[in-house]
C-alpha cells in the first residue's frame, strides 16, 4: 500500500521516539470473517475431540460394562472444552500471541490504543464483553452482532463495546517489504538530457503522483497510460520548458532528475489541509 | 527550510540498508519465538537498532523520499515498537515482591470491598426477589409454575424426593460438573458484560436468576422435598450465590461509571472501573468452577445430610470471612493498586 497521505482508517501512534508511524484499522467485514474463521477453527476441532471422546468413552464401556459412567465423563469433559472455546479461547491467544488463528490468516493483530500488545487482562476484558456486543439479535452463538455493530461504526477506530472498555484497536499491521526504488529504462540520452533542466523541484504530492503513476504504467494499457500522463505532463512541461517525445517519458526524466539529483529542498504539500475529503 | 547536501534516496538506502535488514531479522525472531529466546547480543542489539531506525524515517520523510521507503520504514517501526514496548508485565510481582498468588489470592476480596455499594446493591437485586420467589411459592406452588416452566419443575421434584442414598454414577457426577461450568461460569461472565448498559443487563440477571431460584426452591419444598434440596444446595449455596452476586455487582459497578463518571470522561472512567473490577469477574469464574466441582461430586453424594450441613455452613462462613477480611491493611496489595491505578475507589 503507497501512503501517501494519511486516510481517515489509519490510526496514528506517537512513540516515546516521537515517531509517529500509522495502522491501518481494520474495518468490520474484515474482522467478521476473521471471528467466522475462528468459530469454523473451534467447532471443527470440537467436533473431531467430541468424536474421539466418545468413540474412548464407548469402547471403555463395552470393556468395563459401566456404559453410563464413561459415556458421563465423556460428555463432562466436552462440556468444559465447549466452555474453553466459549470463554477463553480468543482471550488467552490474543494476550499470547496477539491474534488469534482467525486473525492471524486475515491479517489482524489486536493493540492497545497506544499501539503495544495487550496483557491478559485487556484480552479478557474484551472478550468477556462479546457477549455484550453480542445482543440483541445473536444473544447465544456470540456472534458479533447489532451492539457492537453500531458501536463500530460510530467510533472513529472501529471499537467494539469490548475494546472500548479495554482500550484495544484491531489493527492490519503491514510490513511493505523495500520496493526496488525506480530505475529510468532506458537511461536518458544524450539529447534528453541537454534539455533537461538542472533544478527540477517537484513538490511533495506531485512526486507521489508520479511516482505511483510509473510503478502503475507497465500494468495500463499504452493509451491509458499517455492519457493519464497527459494530464500532469502538460503543466510540469511549461513549468521546466522541457517537452520528451511523449508524455509519460517527460513524467519519467523529471522524476529522475527531481529524485536523483541530490536536492531534496522540496517544498511542502502544495494541497491546502482537508481540501480532497 | 533547504536542506542542502542531503543524500538522494538511493545512496540513503544503500547506507543504510544492512542495520535494516539486521532490525528487520531480529524484529522477526522476536515476533515468532518471542523476545526471551534472542542471544543477549540480539537483545543489545535490538535498542540502538531501532533508535536508528526512528531517526532514518524522521530523515525520510523530511527529505521526502518515496512513499514505498517511507511505508517500508514506518512497518519496521511499527513491528519493532511492537516488540520492544511490550505491556507491562509483571507488575504484581514488582510492587511487593512477594508472591504473584498472594496478591492475587488478596486482590479479588479487595476488589469487591473496594465497590462495596455495588456488590450490597448486587446482593439485594439477588436475594430479595430470592425470598419473593420463596415465601410466595411456600405460600402458593401455583406460582412457581408463572416463573419456571412446569415441564422444568416436575422432574426436578421427582429427583430431589428420591434422595441421595444411591448416589450418583460417578460418570453422571462428571457429566453434570462440566454442565455447571459450562453453564454456570457463562452466565456469570454475561451478568457482568451485559452490565455495559448503564447496569441494567446485570440488574436484569440478577432479578431473574434470584427469582428463579427462590421459586424452583420453595416448590421443591412445598412438594415435601425440602430438606433434600437444602442438603443439596447447602454444599455448594456460598460458593455459587456468592459468585453470580459478585459477578453481578461488578456489572453494576461498569454500568455506573457510565452514568457518573465523577471527574474523568464518560469513556476514562468506564476503563478504569473495568480495570479495577476486572478481578472480581476472574474471581467469581474460579469460584464457580469450584463450585461446579463441589456441586458434581459432593452435593449428590450418597453422605449423610448431617455431614453435608456441616460442610455447608463451614464452606459459608469460610467464604465470607475470605471475601470480608482478606488482604485487610495488606501493603503489598495496596502496592500493586497504587500502581495499577486502581485504589481511587475506597
Amino acid at each position: 500500500m503507497l501512503t501517501g497521505a494519511p486516510l481517515d482508517t489509519d490510526v496514528a501512534i506517537e512513540t516515546p521516539e516521537h515517531i509517529v508511524f500509522r495502522h491501518r484499522l481494520a474495518g468490520p467485514s474484515r474482522r467478521f470473517l476473521a471471528f467466522l474463521l475462528d468459530l469454523v477453527i473451534c467447532y471443527t476441532a470440537f467436533s473431531i475431540l467430541a468424536f474421539v471422546v466418545l468413540l474412548v468413552a464407548i469402547g471403555a464401556a463395552a470393556a468395563t460394562n459401566a456404559a453410563e459412567g464413561a459415556i458421563g465423563a465423556g460428555v463432562g469433559v466436552l462440556l468444559v472444552v465447549l466452555f474453553g472455546l466459549q470463554w477463553v479461547y480468543f482471550a488467552v491467544l490474543e494476550a499470547w500471541k496477539g491474534r488469534t488463528p482467525g486473525k492471524a490468516a486475515l491479517g489482524l493483530r489486536v493493540v492497545t490504543t497506544t499501539g503495544r500488545p495487550i496483557g491478559f487482562r485487556a484480552a479478557a476484558l474484551r472478550n468477556v464483553l462479546r457477549a455484550a456486543d453480542a445482543l440483541p439479535l445473536a444473544y447465544t452463538a456470540g456472534l458479533l452482532s447489532l451492539a457492537g455493530l453500531v458501536s463500530m461504526s460510530t467510533t472513529r477506530r472501529f471499537q467494539r463495546l469490548g475494546d472500548l472498555v479495554a482500550g484495544t484497536i484491531v489493527v492490519i499491521p503491514e510490513r511493505a517489504s523495500v520496493a526496488a526504488p525506480l530505475i529510468l529504462f532506458p537511461p536518458a540520452q544524450p539529447f534528453e538530457l541537454a534539455q533537461l533542466p538542472d533544478d527540477v523541484r517537484l513538490d511533495a504530492d506531485e512526486r507521489l503522483a508520479i511516482e505511483m503513476f510509473l510503478r502503475r504504467r507497465a500494468r495500463l494499457g499504452r493509451a491509458r497510460e499517455l492519457e493519464l500522463a497527459h494530464m500532469i505532463a502538460t503543466p510540469l512541461a511549461e513549468r521546466f520548458g522541457f517537452r520528451a517525445q511523449d508524455p509519460s517519458r517527460t513524467l519519467a526524466l523529471l522524476y529522475d532528475r527531481a529524485a536523483n539529483a541530490g536536492r531534496v529542498d522540496a517544498p511542502p504539500s502544495s494541497r491546502t489541509p482537508g481540501s480532497w475529503r | 527550510m533547504a536542506i542542502v547536501s542531503a543524500l538522494t534516496e538511493r545512496a540513503f538506502a544503500a547506507r543504510r540498508q544492512r542495520d535494516w535488514d539486521q532490525l528487520d531479522a531480529l524484529v522477526r525472531t522476536a515476533q515468532a519465538r518471542g523476545l526471551k529466546r534472542l542471544t543477549p547480543d540480539a537483545i543489545a542489539a535490538l535498542s540502538p537498532l531501532y533508535r536508528d531506525v526512528c531517526a532514518d524515517l524522521s530523515r525520510a520523510e523530511a527529505a521526502r523520499y518515496s512513499a514505498p521507503l517511507i511505508d517500508y520504514l514506518q512497518g519496521l517501526t511499527a513491528d519493532a515498537h511492537t516488540v520492544l514496548y511490550g505491556h507491562a508485565r509483571g507488575r504484581w510481582a514488582l510492587a511487593g515482591g512477594g508472591s504473584t498468588w498472594r496478591v492475587a489470592v488478596e486482590a479479588f476480596p479487595r476488589a469487591v470491598r473496594r465497590h462495596k455499594v455495588a456488590m450490597l446493591l448486587a446482593f439485594v437485586l439477588f436475594f430479595a426477589p430470592f425470598f419473593a420467589g420463596l415465601f410466595a411459592t411456600l405460600y402458593d406452588p401455583s406460582f412457581a409454575i408463572r416463573i419456571v416452566p412446569e415441564a422444568q419443575l416436575r422432574p426436578l421434584v421427582e429427583a430431589y424426593k428420591e434422595g441421595f442414598s444411591s448416589g450418583r454414577g460417578s460418570g453422571m457426577d462428571a457429566a453434570m460438573a462440566g454442565f455447571y461450568v459450562n453453564n454456570n461460569v457463562g452466565i456469570a461472565l454475561r451478568c457482568f458484560a451485559t452490565g455495559l448498559f448503564f447496569g441494567v443487563g446485570s440488574a436484569f440477571y440478577l432479578l431473574e436468576n434470584g427469582l428463579a431460584t427462590g421459586a424452583i426452591m420453595g416448590y421443591v419444598a412445598s412438594k415435601g422435598a425440602g430438606d433434600n434440596i437444602l442438603t443439596f444446595v447447602v454444599g455448594h449455596g456460598s460458593l455459587e450465590l456468592g459468585a453470580i452476586v459478585l459477578a453481578g455487582g461488578a456489572g453494576l459497578a461498569l454500568g455506573w461509571s457510565i452514568v457518573a463518571p465523577g471527574d474523568r470522561t464518560r469513556i476514562a472512567s468506564l476503563q478504569a472501573t473495568a480495570r479495577s473490577v476486572v478481578i472480581v469477574v476472574f474471581g467469581a469464574a474460579v469460584m464457580l468452577f469450584m463450585a461446579a466441582a463441589v456441586e458434581g461430586f459432593w452435593s449428590a453424594s450418597a453422605l449423610p445430610a448431617l455431614v453435608k450441613r456441616a460442610v455447608g455452613a463451614a464452606m459459608f462462613l469460610v467464604v465470607t470471612a475470605y471475601i470480608l477480611l482478606a488482604g485487610r491493611g495488606s501493603d503489598q496489595a495496596a502496592a500493586v493498586e497504587r500502581a495499577e491505578g486502581i485504589d481511587r475507589w475506597t
